[in-house]
């Protein structure tokens, strides 16, 4: 398949951190342009390793990992092509919550006024037009998490990484985000990758799922497939099943 | 529309740097007001109370003599100071992965968080230039005096991004401020004249990349050096392209910003 038809490729990926611990074993993933694709496993799996390396927030992994063709490691244009929101919250105190998003796009290349237009539109779809002004230290935990998807998707990458990105929100806004999660991949093609602990999660948004665990990945399918190869009535029994092999 | 990698860069780091200006320019009276006060109080101490007393230093009126190195002392502490803090903060808080997961490149990252630091350093070496202006002479040599003073900008500059990356805490943070740039500073000859000193002293001082700058900086205001200009200048070169070059590799290779 072409780079255009693979939006993230990993090519056995490993990452030992200094302390000794194996995050990532060899690890090989091919994640298909506009898919949703939910990447599942326990703590310590390697899921935020995995999309450090992807982001440039690991320091030198051996093998390769590529987004759209190009080298995630080396080659600056696959990070303007990538979006992620990680699974801690850390946002510029200095700024407002607008600036915050415009200067988000601006670090990737947009133009002042582009950058300007495009946050206030992510902050209408975020609900979160009120606090524009607002500094992030001043946000609920839910706005904080609304705020840092956003962020994600300020400067339009083709692929959005979302680490986690429910945890600790509540039921409401995670149906929310669900929804817009949803619209982004169905009207804008966006290639979405997702971690998450939440089988319902995966289960009600992602089209493909792989399983990880201790660095590899060890299963990897439609959550119906799945099913299937592991037994059981729903995904929640295969993911345990594999866990559990 | 994808914008070209060169372009995208270059908006990235003009963004950054602007960020970095913007905090100095927003929290001035924590980041050029102190400086100004200091270097006003340096001034009248030394200046006035004492250089009653001592009238002239090596034929030049001591206000004269003090000025150049009270100007490198404001240079280099507050561009230090500067982008030692905004880089530990933004490490230490997190938020440094916004940038990090950018397309700039390690050095476009140390150019713009240089700049909040320079603009820091002389905007307030500028104020302290325009309130002596009455009472000092005229600049003999200004280009070499701005050369001077923007080598001292980019060698503490570096030193401030290399501190702000290897701090983990804010002990460490102050650890040196305290005990290296303050002391590199006072010895490098502000106040008097190396020819004055004492061995051993004399020999280590002209160890001290400061004192080089300090007396490039008098030799363009005064006339007065101790060694020649074009020495002073190519020892605070070679200091100030080892630093930013430290600065980048640092920052290339992600040391203590990446696990």
């Amino acid at each position: 398949m072409s780079s255009d038809r693979i939006a993230l490729h990993v090519d056995r990926l490993t990452k030992v951190y200094s302390d000794g611990t194996h995050a990532l074993d060899a690890l090989e993933l091919r994640i298909a342009a506009g898919a949703f694709f939910g990447l599942l496993g326990p703590n310590g799996a390697g899921k935020t390793t995995l999309i450090g390396a992807a982001s440039g927030l690991v320091r030198a992994p051996e093998g390769r990992i590529f987004v759209f063709g190009h080298d995630a490691v080396s080659d600056p244009r696959a990070r303007l092509l990538l979006g992620v929101a990680p699974q801690e919250i850390h946002l510029d105190r200095f700024l407002t919550t607008r600036e915050v998003l415009t200067y988000h796009g601006r670090y990737f290349g947009m133009t002042k006024r582009d950058a300007g237009e495009r946050a206030d539109e992510l902050l209408g779809v975020f609900d979160l037009g009120a606090k524009a002004k607002t500094k992030p230290n001043r946000l609920s935990g839910g706005m904080r998490r609304r705020l840092l998807i956003a962020r994600a998707l300020v400067h339009r990458p083709r692929l959005v990484v979302l680490d986690e990105p429910t945890a600790g929100v509540d039921l409401q806004l995670r149906h929310e985000l669900w929804l817009y999660l949803r619209r982004l991949h169905e009207e804008h093609g966006q290639t979405v990758l997702l971690t998450t602990h939440s089988i319902d999660e995966a289960e009600a948004l992602c089209e493909r799922v792989a399983f990880i665990l201790r660095g590899r990945i060890v299963a990897e399918g439609s959550p119906r497939e799945l099913v299937e190869q592991f037994g059981g009535e729903r995904l929640e029994d295969a993911y345990l099943e594999a866990v559990r092999a | 529309m994808r914008v070209e990698l060169g372009v995208a860069q270059r908006r990235g780091m003009a963004a950054l740097a602007g960020r970095e200006v913007r905090r100095v320019l927003a929290l001035w009276t924590q980041t050029i007001l102190p400086p100004v006060v200091t270097a006003a109080l340096f001034l009248a101490v030394f200046g006035g109370a004492l250089g009653d007393r001592l009238r002239t230093v090596e034929g030049v009126d001591y206000l004269d003599f003090i000025l150049p190195g009270l100007l490198v002392m404001t240079v280099a502490s507050q561009t230090f100071a500067n982008n030692s803090t905004t880089l530990f903060q933004a490490k230490n808080e997190g938020y440094i992965e916004d940038v990090l997961t950018s397309p700039l490149r390690p050095w476009q990252l140390a150019v713009a968080y240089m700049a909040g630091g320079l603009v820091r350093g002389f905007v307030a070496a500028a104020v302290v230039v325009l309130a002596t202006v009455p009472f000092v002479g005229p600049i003999e040599q200004p280009l070499t005096a701005l050369a001077a003073l923007i080598l001292t900008g980019l060698a503490f500059a570096s030193l401030g991004v290399i501190t702000g990356v290897w701090a983990e805490t804010f002990d460490q943070h102050s650890f040196v401020a305290s005990l290296v740039v303050m002391p590199l500073t006072l010895v490098g000859g502000v106040f008097y004249s190396a020819r004055t000193l004492d061995e051993p002293w004399r020999t280590l001082t002209r160890f001290d990349p400061i004192y080089y700058l300090v007396d490039a900086t008098r030799a363009a205001f005064t006339g007065f050096h101790e060694e020649s200009v074009v020495t002073s200048l190519g020892v605070a070169a070679v200091a100030s392209v080892t630093m930013v070059a430290l600065a980048i590799l640092l920052l290339a290779r992600g040391w203590r910003l990446k696990p």
